[in-house]
């Protein structure tokens, strides 16, 4: 068991390292989630399956997909798609991959031979750890939900945006009449180069 | 959680109450004028709450909080300073901002999370505490988003209390490693009689690295004048005196809990963290022209001269730590309310041209400042004075020469700039601008009355202090042991 140990803690200290020096968003979290994973198997090993269980579900699962989400909706048009092809060359998902791959035979290890060894240490079950939250820590809980609020007000109001934006294409379109407005000849500029001025309005509609 | 416990809570419950109470007053669509009024209302239930609740002091609420006279003093001084700031803010806000009513979430939110550390007794509700206080602070700083200054201040403060807090966790768990417990009270029990715990004082120097930050001593005051200048002056103060005055309301009940002061080398850390402050604040403050700027360089020297109360660790010195902050706290509201009421609506008043004369042009105003910066210098008559004398004093008791000569001639320095501006105050008068006529008279005039309360609450401290010592000393003892 101390080798998993060993084993997952090392998976998660490369791929950590390997998150801080990649320079695109996506690579980086694409080792992130690996990392969660790796960290998922450490809790294993040193008995807390329940924190174990929800490092995945919670971290590598919902808390990592939304962040990739948001990366891929940031820009939507043909140039990104383009983009987002080179992002998943074999190049960049390989290494992930392979320490995936060490966490996950890790695993088969474990399913295989369950009667490894145990570390000297005690288990501690989803049943106690509702106890203790629910019980004599309830306040922790409590304050942590107003941490959340804090947290959600903040981004809420930072990430506010003005009202008159309604649409990038409706911006688009006054800045286009700026445009037209200082110089008659230039009307189309950006996305919209090339199409004709009625063609334009019923696409942008 | 049995009925007496709760009773002791009840302040709190009712400051965690107050955020909730602006939330829905915004979702059903009220006035800012009425946010602020509830707000107050509520900060002043807070206080009724505290009285009330005096007699069943001190109680334990295993095992993250213990309710005594401490918390109840530190956290009567943080509510107080959030009545002030909360007035403050509403010219400011109202001005500036399109929807300044989300500020007041998040104001009372961190006023909690400030209110959490001064009665926190474990490290899971120190660390939650510290969380709430600093993510409600990001938001805050960076507040008036369409400011480049603000954005900026409120990411550098982001990534650089983010590390802090992971050296936070590091610290704690090389504690927990040491003696098995996250009470305060359990780390006492589990160190061992003899002997220097290696472990321990590794984990109190990464803690140390933590507080340092977020009290902006000196290796780790970087971010103090950026985020000063930054930041909008209502949250400028609320950074400068709420969530310092919680965290080293934290840092002195553990301190207290562990007896940290038989172990040398901790002290030495703080020693050292304590002079480099006062020397390093003092020096870079010499050649400001941003009175904002100022005050942060200003901060970091004061707070060394705190830890100077910090470091014997005995009643005396909590005493006059506590006197200290009060003092601090009182002149730096009055000296942030005047840049309130100078700043424009495109930028705060921060450059010291702009205070030329000021005297001349508004005597009450210019009046309010100078006595806000000779109690920062410590002359005799104001709050600031008898807090640095305080200081010496619990210094002194204990033989502590090197931080106490630092102190002196630090403080000599400190003269020097604070007497600059007040000399700027009353310098000729330029052709003074044509005022604009109030926008809000009523807030206006409200916050000009406050000003003038908390000059007279600096002389009165400064002259006839003796009450106010007693009712420390007394509130001070009430706790469990």
């Amino acid at each position: 068991m101390s080798t998993l140990f060993y084993l997952s803690s090392l998976v998660a200290i490369v791929a950590t390292l390997m998150v801080i020096t990649r320079y695109h968003p996506i690579h980086a979290l694409l080792y992130l989630v690996v990392s969660f994973l790796a960290v998922a198997m450490i809790f294993l090993s040193l008995g807390a399956p329940f924190v174990a269980v929800l490092e995945v579900i919670i971290y590598a699962g919902a808390i990592m997909v939304l962040f990739i989400f948001v990366v891929m909706m940031l820009n939507l048009d043909k140039d990104t798609a383009l983009q987002e092809k080179q992002w998943l060359r074999p190049r960049v998902w390989v290494g992930p991959a392979l320490l995936t791959l060490v966490l996950l035979l890790e695993i088969g290890v474990l399913l295989v031979r369950g009667d490894l060894p145990a570390l000297q240490l005690a288990v501690v079950t989803p049943r106690q750890v509702a106890l203790s939250l629910y019980g004599e820590y309830l306040i922790a809980v409590e304050l942590a939900g107003f941490l959340l609020m804090a947290g959600i007000v903040g981004a809420a109001h930072i990430g506010k945006h003005k009202k008159e934006s309604l649409h990038r294409f409706l911006r688009e379109e006054t800045d286009a009449h700026e445009a037209s407005a200082g110089d008659a000849r230039e009307v189309h500029t950006g996305d919209g180069e090339g199409i004709p001025e009625k063609e334009r309005k019923t696409w942008q509609l | 959680m049995n009925e007496l416990q709760f009773q002791a809570l009840l302040p709190f419950i009712v400051l965690a109450a107050a955020s909730i109470l602006v939330i829905l007053s915004i979702a059903f669509g009220r006035s800012h004028t009425f946010i602020q009024v509830a707000g107050f209302g509520m900060m002043c239930l807070v206080v009724l709450a505290m009285w009330l609740v005096r007699d069943a002091l001190p109680r334990e609420i295993a095992p993250l909080l213990v309710v005594d006279g401490l918390g109840a003093l530190f956290t009567g001084l943080i509510i107080f300073s959030v009545l002030v700031i909360g007035l403050l803010s509403f010219i400011y806000f109202e001005e500036r901002e399109e929807n300044p009513k989300e500020y007041y979430i998040l104001l009372f939110l961190a006023t909690l999370g400030s209110a959490v550390l001064t009665i926190s007794r474990h490290f899971i509700s120190l660390f939650i505490g510290l969380e709430l206080l600093s993510v409600s602070l990001y938001a805050l700083i960076a507040y008036l988003r369409t400011r480049n200054n603000a954005v900026e201040a409120g990411m550098k403060y982001l990534m650089l209390a983010a590390l802090s807090s992971a050296f936070l966790l590091f610290g704690m768990a090389l504690i927990y490693l040491e003696t098995g417990s996250m009470e305060f009270t359990g780390i006492a029990r589990g160190l061992p009689s003899s002997g220097t715990p290696i472990l321990f004082i590794m984990g109190m120097g990464f803690l140390l690295v933590a507080i340092g930050f977020k009290l902006a001593l000196a290796p780790f005051h970087l971010w103090a004048a950026d985020v000063y200048q930054g930041a909008p002056s209502p949250v400028t103060v609320f950074i400068a005196t709420v969530s310092k005055t919680g965290v080293f309301a934290v840092l002195l009940r553990f301190a207290q809990a562990v007896h940290l002061q038989q172990y040398p080398a901790a002290m030495t850390i703080v020693v050292v963290i304590s002079v480099a402050s006062m020397i390093v604040g003092n020096l870079l403050a010499l050649q400001q022209q941003n009175i904002k700027r100022l005050l942060a360089y200003s901060s970091i020297a004061h707070f060394g001269y705190l830890l100077v109360a910090f470091l014997p660790g005995d009643a005396a010195g909590a005493e006059a730590g506590f006197f200290y902050l009060l003092a601090y706290s009182i002149t730096l509201l009055s000296a942030f309310g005047v840049i309130t009421l100078l700043s424009t609506r495109q930028e705060d008043a921060g450059d010291l041209s702009g205070y030329r004369g000021l005297f001349w042009r508004d005597p009450v105003m210019g009046a309010v400042l100078a006595v806000a910066l000779l109690s920062l210098a410590g002359i005799p008559l104001t709050a600031g004075f008898l807090g640095k004398f305080l200081v010496l004093g619990a210094g002194i008791g204990r033989q502590l020469w090197v931080p106490v000569i630092v102190l002196v001639l630090t403080s000599v320095i400190g003269l020097y700039f604070y007497l600059r501006v007040i000399s700027t105050l009353f310098e000729k008068m330029p052709p003074a601008p044509a005022r604009a006529r109030p926008l809000h008279p009523f807030f206006y005039y409200a916050t000009y009355a406050v000003l003038i309360l908390l000059m007279g609450l600096s002389f009165w401290l400064g002259t006839f202090p003796r009450p106010a010592i007693r009712e420390i000393e007394a509130l001070l003892n009430i706790r469990l042991l």
